[in-house]
C-alpha cells in the first residue's frame, strides 16, 4: 500500500471538517425552522437549538382547523395538479406535431416557439393583456398562460424523436391517425421525459406566488400556501397584531405559526425531493445533449 | 405513408397536405394560439410607452408622446443610475461568486473519499433550489431578524454583538444578503453541471498520471481543472446574457421600504411603478430600456462567446 503523505491526511481532515460545514450551512436553516415548528412556545427562548422544546403538535393542529389554510392547501394542490395536466397536453402535443419534418411550416413554428425564450413583452403589457382578458381575479390564470412551455417542449420533442419511426410508420400503415398515434404510442413510450418535466412543472405551480401578487391580490379565495404564507410574513414585519388578527388565531406564537406553515409548504416537495433530484441530473443531460 | 407520396405543387395540393395533416395541425393548434396572444401580443402593448396610455381603452387609444416617458426616467431622477447599478451590481456578483464557489466545492467533492458521503453531500446541497423565495425568506427570516432571529439571538447572548444586525432591513447589507443567499440557492445546481464534467474526464487519464508520480494536488491542477474550465466559460457566457433579469419573486420578499435604495432592481422598479402606482406608460417604457440593454449584452457576449469558445448560444 501507498503511504499517505502528511499533507494529504491534513487535506483530507480539512475537507472533511469543510464539507461538514457546508452541509450544516445548507440544511441547518431548514432543520431550525422545523424544530421551532414542533416546539411548545413557551419554552422556547429565542436562539440556536439542536432539539426541540417539550414537543408538540398544538401549532399544526390550531393551522389545520384554519380554514383559511384548508383553503389554501385545496387551491395549491388544484394549481399544480391541473397547471401540471394541462401543460403536459398542451405542450406534449405540440412537441410531437413539430418533430415530425413533412409537417407544413414546421420551420416557420420551430422558430415561433423558440424566439419566446429570448424575449418577452415585459411585465405591464402581460398585465395588461390578461386584464383585459378577464383573467385576474380568475383561477385560471394560474393554468392558461402556463400551458406552453417552450423549454419542455424542447425537451419532449428531444426525447419523441428518439423513438424508433418504425413503429409509427407502422401503426400508419393499420390506419391510426396522428390523433391516436400521439396518445396511444407516444405519450406511454415518453412516459420518462413527461414525468420529468410533469414534476418541474408542479415543483413550478406550487412555489408560485407573484401571479398571485399581480393578478389574484384581491381574491383571498384563491390564494394557494405561498401566497397566504408571504401575506403573513410581510404583514408581519408591519405589525404582528394585525397578521394575527388576519389570520384569527392567537393561540399560539406569530413565530410558531410562521414556522408551521412555512413547514406544512415545504412538505410536499421534500417527498418528492429524491425523485426529483435523480430527474433534475438527467434532465440536465438531456438538456447538454441538446446544446 | 402519406408524406411520402410525390411532392405535391400549386394551391390544390397545399389543401390536399393540409388535410392529410390535420391531426397533425390540431395537435400543434393551441400551443401555437396560446403563445401567440402570450408572448407576441403583448409587444403590441410596447406602443404604451409612447403614448398617455388609460386603463380600459386599448393600447393604441392614447396621445403619441414620443420619447417623454424614457426621458423622464433618465432626467428627473436619480432612479435611473440606482436601478442599473443595483441590477447589475447584485447580479454580477452573484454570477460570479456562485459559479466561482461552485467551482472550487466541486473540486473539493471529487476529493471525498467515500461514494456515499458524496451522494449526501449532493442531495442536501441541492434542496434549497427547489424552494420558494417565500420559503427562503421565512427561513432566513427566522434565522437573522433583528429581534427574534436566531442567529442575532445567539450573538447578542455570547456577546458578540451588542445588538441584533438588521441584516434584512438595513440598506448597507442589501448586496452581500442578495449575493450570500444567491450563494447558498444555486451552490448545489451549479455543482451538479460541475461534477458532470469532472465524471467525463476519462479515468485512463488519471491511471497514467498516477503512474508518472503525480499526487492528488497535481491531478486536480492539471487534469480535472482543464476539464471543468470549458464548462465554466460556457455557464458564465449564458448566463450573463440574463444579466438584467433578477426575478420578481426574490426582490418582491427581499425589497421593503428601508433598504430600497439599494435593494431595488428593473423588475421590482417595474412592477412599483406599472402594477402598484398604475403608471402604465412610465413602467412599460423603463421594461423597454431594459429589453434594450438585454439585448445589446447579450449580443455582446454572443460575440466574445464565438471568439472565445467558437460557438453560439442564440
Amino acid at each position: 500500500m501507498r503511504k499517505v503523505h502528511p499533507f494529504e491526511l491534513l487535506f483530507d481532515i480539512f475537507n472533511a471538517a469543510l464539507m461538514i460545514a457546508v452541509v450544516l450551512i445548507m440544511a441547518y436553516p431548514f432543520l431550525y425552522v422545523f424544530l421551532y415548528s414542533i416546539s411548545d412556545p413557551s419554552r422556547l427562548k429565542a436562539g440556536l437549538m439542536l432539539w426541540p422544546q417539550k414537543v408538540t403538535l398544538n401549532s399544526y393542529k390550531v393551522i389545520f382547523a384554519n380554514p383559511v389554510i384548508i383553503n389554501g392547501v385545496y387551491i395549491s394542490v388544484a394549481r399544480s395538479v391541473i397547471g401540471t395536466i394541462t401543460m403536459l397536453m398542451v405542450t406534449g402535443a405540440a412537441a410531437y406535431a413539430i418533430s415530425k419534418r413533412h409537417l407544413i411550416g414546421v420551420r416557420f413554428l420551430r422558430v415561433f416557439f423558440l424566439l419566446t425564450m429570448y424575449f418577452s413583452g415585459g411585465i405591464i403589457p402581460a398585465y395588461l393583456l390578461i386584464k383585459s382578458l378577464g383573467l385576474t381575479n380568475n383561477f385560471l390564470v394560474y393554468i392558461i398562460p402556463s400551458m406552453v412551455s417552450v423549454f419542455n417542449m424542447i425537451l419532449i420533442r428531444t426525447y419523441v424523436e428518439s423513438i424508433p419511426a418504425s413503429l409509427e410508420e407502422s401503426a400508419l400503415m393499420v390506419g391510426a391517425n396522428e390523433l391516436q398515434i400521439f396518445v396511444y404510442l407516444i405519450v406511454p413510450m415518453s412516459t420518462p421525459v413527461f414525468a420529468a418535466v410533469g414534476l418541474f412543472s408542479f415543483v413550478n405551480q406550487w412555489n408560485s406566488f407573484v401571479d398571485v401578487q399581480i393578478y389574484n391580490f384581491m381574491k383571498p379565495d384563491l390564494y394557494p400556501l405561498q401566497y397566504i404564507l408571504y401575506n403573513y410574513l410581510m404583514s408581519q414585519s408591519q405589525s404582528v397584531e394585525q397578521a394575527k388578527r388576519s389570520m384569527n388565531v392567537s393561540a399560539i406564537s406569530p413565530q410558531s405559526l410562521k414556522t408551521t406553515i412555512t413547514i406544512i409548504t415545504i412538505l410536499p416537495i421534500f417527498f418528492i425531493y429524491p425523485i426529483l433530484q435523480k430527474y433534475f441530473v438527467s434532465g440536465l443531460m438531456v438538456g447538454s445533449i441538446k446544446e | 405513408m402519406a408524406h411520402q407520396l410525390k411532392p405535391a405543387k400549386g394551391r390544390k395540393n397545399l389543401l390536399l397536405k393540409l388535410e392529410r395533416q390535420k391531426y397533425l395541425i390540431l395537435l400543434v393548434l393551441p400551443a401555437f394560439v396560446l403563445t401567440l396572444i402570450f408572448s407576441y401580443v403583448p409587444l403590441a402593448g410596447w406602443y404604451i410607452a409612447f403614448s398617455d396610455y388609460q386603463l380600459g381603452f386599448s393600447f393604441f387609444a392614447g396621445k403619441w408622446t414620443g420619447l417623454e416617458q424614457f426621458l423622464i426616467f433618465f432626467r428627473e431622477t436619480n432612479d435611473a443610475y440606482n436601478i442599473i447599478r443595483n441590477t447589475l451590481a447584485m447580479n454580477v456578483m452573484s454570477l460570479v461568486g456562485g459559479l466561482g464557489i461552485a467551482f472550487i466545492f466541486s473540486l473539493l467533492i471529487k476529493e471525498v473519499g467515500s461514494g456515499r458521503a458524496k451522494k449526501v453531500i449532493q442531495i442536501i446541497t441541492f434542496f434549497p433550489y427547489f424552494m420558494s423565495w417565500v420559503i427562503l425568506y421565512s427561513v432566513i427570516y427566522s434565522l437573522f431578524s433583528t429581534s427574534s432571529g436566531a442567529i442575532n439571538s445567539f450573538l447578542v447572548d455570547a456577546g458578540v454583538l451588542k445588538e441584533g444586525l438588521n441584516i434584512l432591513g438595513d440598506k448597507k447589507y442589501s448586496w452581500t444578503l442578495i449575493v450570500l443567499v444567491n450563494i447558498w440557492n444555486t451552490l448545489g445546481y451549479n455543482s451538479v453541471i460541475f461534477l458532470a464534467s469532472i465524471s467525463n474526464v476519462p479515468t485512463d487519464l488519471y491511471e497514467a498520471a498516477s503512474i508518472d508520480g503525480a499526487g492528488r494536488l497535481q491531478k486536480a491542477i492539471y487534469i480535472t481543472i482543464p476539464y471543468m474550465v470549458p464548462t465554466l466559460l460556457v455557464l458564465f457566457i449564458m448566463n450573463s446574457g440574463w444579466i438584467l433579469n433578477s426575478g420578481l419573486d426574490q426582490y418582491l420578499v427581499f425589497t421593503n421600504p428601508t433598504n430600497r435604495p439599494t435593494m431595488e432592481v428593473f423588475d421590482m422598479y417595474i412592477y412599483r411603478y406599472g402594477i402598484k402606482l398604475m403608471n402604465y406608460s412610465y413602467a412599460t417604457a423603463v421594461g423597454i430600456i431594459k429589453s434594450i440593454v438585454s439585448i445589446i449584452i447579450l449580443y455582446g457576449v454572443n460575440l466574445l462567446s464565438k471568439r472565445v469558445s467558437s460557438r453560439s448560444i442564440i
